[in-house]
């Protein structure tokens, strides 16, 4: 099962701007991006609208596909940034790493 | 695929203790201006960010991760206590090739002897020019990226620099975006490229351009060279996937899969490969992952040092 964090899209805005609620979940990213794995990133945005916060750490390493090569914010017909996002979230899970070192 | 967080907390280390993400010392990382007779002094610094100079050194590291991807060994590197020892400073004990160090110096040489073709007026000072930090930006190390950038940033700020020329995306990004939002500290930024200001000769030969994401899109720069190359009688079409639409070489991916690495490469070599005409990269990262996912690609310096008089 897992725990919904409802207030995490807003934990997130100290890593960067908070485009993923806008994402209405097309796909183009996913079509576009040249990682070709499982709904990359548009799960991860999911994630986020969610609040499934333990899924994205528990998934992390993933994040380190994303070559930052901003097709997909390039094509995303929301203007979600997904790209950004990605990086926001490798942001976010270096913060928590850091964090249970000093715990 | 290798463990990020091992990956970073390495990389960091390395640029906090020697200002680079390989723990290389600068002398020797930094040698190729020594026969160009550079002018040091002067507020418009060329600033390389030491990417081309840095390759070298990701190549022979990509080649050492690359044997244990995917293998038991990985784990050695997952955790910290059992990595191998060459890997303990990622680079000092990795024999890095010669030819490839000799390679990447010619191509900034060239830029060199571009710019004062061009009647551009510049100072080179080795002691100014650092890393950007740019890779701990990408990977989301934001702490220390910005530690580093502000160092970088004041110090050349404190040198009284005012202009910088670069001659790479990834570092162009980084001194021109990056810096003034998480530094507060600006200069005026230029490629050499866009400075460049050459004559045609009767060439009338045929290349097929590789956009690295960061001119294609982030920067928004791709026409320069296209522009250039053009107006010196060497035709460039552009292909579907260039400018804002160009596809990435894969090398972003090289410090956590080589593997992956390769795969992106190869597909974009592919679409390159299509045209049949010479491909033609203008950041490191992309030439050395191209040529190394199979292509024969050239540095945009050494097509227009041709035209050099
Ligand atoms: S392209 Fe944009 S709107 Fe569509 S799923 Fe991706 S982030 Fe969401
Ligand atoms: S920026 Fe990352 S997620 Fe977006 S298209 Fe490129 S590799 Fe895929």
């Amino acid at each position: 099962m897992t725990k919904i964090t409802p207030d995490f899209a807003e934990e997130l805005k100290k890593y960067g701007d908070d485009t993923a609620l806008i994402c209405f979940n097309c796909g183009t990213c996913v079509a576009i991006c040249p990682l070709v794995s499982e709904s990359f990133p548009r799960r991860l945005i999911r994630y986020i609208q969610i609040g499934a916060r333990d899924r994205i750490l528990e998934n992390a390493d993933d994040l380190w596909k994303c070559l930052h090569c901003g097709l997909c914010t390039q094509t995303c017909p929301r203007a979600a940034d997904p790209g950004e996002v990605i990086l926001s979230l490798k942001r976010f899970t270096v913060a928590n790493w850091r964090k249970s070192y000093n715990v | 695929m290798f463990s990020p967080q091992t990956i970073i907390e390495i990389l960091a280390d390395n640029v906090r203790k020697t200002r680079n993400p390989f723990g290389l010392n600068k002398t020797g990382l930094n040698s190729w201006w020594k026969n160009s007779n550079v002018n040091q002094t002067g507020d418009t610094l060329l600033f390389t960010g030491l990417m081309y100079q840095l390759v070298p050194y990701i190549k022979a590291t990509t080649k050492y991760l690359e044997k244990y991807e995917d293998t038991p060994k990985a784990d050695y590197i997952r955790y910290g206590k059992r990595i191998p020892k060459p890997l303990v400073n990622l680079g000092l004990k990795i024999i890095s090739s010669k030819e490839d160090k000799k390679y990447f110096n010619t191509l900034l040489c060239n830029i060199v002897k571009i710019l004062r073709s061009s009647d551009v007026s510049f100072a080179y000072n080795p002691e100014l020019d650092e890393y950007s930090g740019v890779l701990l930006y990408d990977m989301g190390d934001q702490e220390s990226f910005v530690t580093h950038a502000e160092y970088v940033a004041n110090k050349l700020q404190d040198a009284g620099i005012r202009k910088l020329i670069t001659v790479d995306p990834h570092t162009t990004y980084a001194v021109k975006v990056l810096y003034p939002k998480y530094t507060g500290i600006s200069f005026e930024v230029q490629t050499y490229f866009e400075l460049a200001r050459l004559k045609g000769g009767d060439s009338s030969s045929e290349v097929t351009l590789h956009d690295p994401c960061f001119y294609g899109r982030y920067l928004e720069l791709a026409d320069g060279p296209k522009d250039l190359l053009t107006g010196l009688g060497v035709s460039c079409d552009p292909i579907n996937t260039s400018g804002a639409f160009t596809s990435c070489c894969g090398g972003p991916a090289e410090s956590i899969s080589p593997k992956l690495a390769e795969e992106v490469g190869k597909r974009r070599v592919a679409e390159l490969q299509a045209t049949g005409r010479p491909i033609v990269a203008m950041c490191p990262i992309c030439l050395a992952n191209l040529q190394k996912a199979g292509a024969e690609v050239e540095d945009l310096s050494s097509v227009l040092v041709q035209f050099v008089s």
